[in-house]
């Protein structure tokens, strides 16, 4: 008869686990149900004592309700989670720029290790190291908000600080004016570049005289970087007229994630044997480090705006679903 | 502007938190088990939900407010609850604070017409 409520005594004791007291919270209650159950209409029955379970709640939440500890982060210090979490990833990932550029690899003791990393090496551990990032910053302010003290941390201001971000307020159509515009520029330049490819074989060349034009890569390669780079006109182009529609981060996320792909298969071509017009030796050094560094810091200023857009994704939901 | 989501419930859950403090304070001036303590409240015509009420009594106990023994004479065991001094002490600022709280909120609605 009382399988269901040593069932249920079970489970609020799972969700207790650890706690000195645990015993003697769950005889208090069995005391109770049993009371209850005993109560009704004559007899000490199953029903009589589902009645009394369901009148006493779902185990998780009796169960939360003995636990009074502190929060893990206390509210006041959660906007410091994102914010250092920012900061600290940022200088992250422009030791990962250095140690790729310049093929170095160094040691900030205990801290950091940055290990000697290829291209696409950097890109499988950036993701790595921002979790990393997010879980020191979260150990901080646990160990800060366990101390129980007034402890005031800085508050570093960024060129753009999220919390000043807020929905337009303009009209509909007056906020897409700009957004109309990017568009239209984007579908010439994208039209154009197709134009050109389609007539051509790529969009890089050497000379601007259009009876004549003089291709700077090779056939294959020109091809293929050009395909690339159409690709990532055409997403942009997509994404604005996209928020002619609507205001979703989301579509910001999937032009990123696009742009970030793109970059990636353009850093795996070779620079070597890639151009069609004749380059000093010396030049050429040059000119591979600087394509290189120059597509890496794109792609990092891709990946913070990125990052960027999922924080105020985050953010959002986490306001709403944190409202009483 | 409002908030939807802020309904009556969550505000009151609120407002009962010191309420019930005062009230479990109040009653235990006689020695009383959880499930007695429930229906005399039932009685007076207020509902208190159990599982608020059993983790309520052990922060008080635990803060030295009121003490406990377990009654195992019966068939079935109960832990009876009392207040102490110290619970006592409390009770009494506790009062104080709500006397001043409800002579304030008299004053208000009688000085202002449409509250």
């Amino acid at each position: 008869m009382s399988d269901k409520l040593e069932a249920y005594l079970e489970e609020i004791s799972h969700f207790l686990s650890g706690r000195a007291e645990r015993e003697e919270i769950l005889s208090e209650i069995r005391s109770h149900i049993k009371e209850k159950a005993a109560e009704g209409p004559g007899e000490f029955t199953d029903a009589a004592i589902d009645r009394a379970i369901a009148a006493f709640g779902p185990a998780r939440k009796v169960a939360e309700r003995y636990v009074d500890d502190r929060p893990i982060i206390a509210p006041a210090y959660k906007r410091y989670l994102v914010r250092y979490t920012s900061l600290l990833f940022a200088i992250h990932a422009a030791l990962t720029v250095v140690a790729v550029v310049f093929k170095k690899d160094f040691v900030i003791f205990p801290l950091l290790y940055m290990p000697r990393l290829g291209v696409v090496d950097a890109l499988m551990y950036l993701p790595a190291a921002f979790l990393a990032d997010l879980g020191l910053v979260a150990l901080v302010l646990y160990f800060v908000t366990q101390s129980g003290k007034d402890v005031k941390l800085p508050w570093p201001k960024f060129g753009v600080d999220l919390d000043e971000v807020k929905p337009p307020k303009k009209g509909f159509w007056t906020s897409r004016i700009p957004t109309a515009i990017g568009a239209v520029v984007m579908l010439a330049i994208t039209d154009f570049a197709l134009y050109l490819f389609a007539r051509h074989g790529t969009v890089f060349f050497v000379n601007l005289d259009w009876r004549d034009p003089r291709p700077l890569f090779m056939p294959a390669a020109g091809r293929y970087i050009s395909m690339i780079v159409i690709a990532g006109f055409a997403a942009s182009t997509m994404a604005l007229l996209v928020k002619l529609l609507t205001r979703s981060r989301w579509v910001d996320v999937v032009s990123n994630v696009i742009s970030l792909g793109l970059i990636g298969l353009l850093l795996r071509q070779p620079v070597d044997g890639l151009f069609a017009v004749r380059i000093p030796e010396r030049a050429m050094t040059s000119i591979k480090y600087s394509v290189k560094f120059a597509l890496l810091f794109i792609a990092l200023m891709t990946a913070i705006e990125l990052i960027k857009h999922l924080v105020v994704i985050g953010r959002r939901k986490l306001a709403s679903a944190s409202r009483p | 502007m409002t908030d939807p989501e802020l309904g009556i419930g969550s505000l009151e859950t609120e407002m009962n938190r010191g309420f019930l403090h005062i009230l479990a304070l109040a009653l235990l001036e006689k020695d009383m088990y959880g499930y007695s303590m429930v229906k005399h409240i039932e009685g007076l015509g207020y509902r208190v939900e159990e599982n608020t009420l059993y983790p309520l009594l052990r922060r008080l106990e635990k803060n030295g407010w009121i003490a406990s023994k377990w009654d195992l004479s019966e068939d079935r065991p109960r832990k009876f609850y009392s207040v102490t001094a110290a619970g006592r002490a409390l009770r009494a600022s506790l009062l104080e604070v709500w006397r001043n709280q409800d002579r304030v909120l008299e004053s208000i609605v009688k000085e202002i017409p449409n509250v």
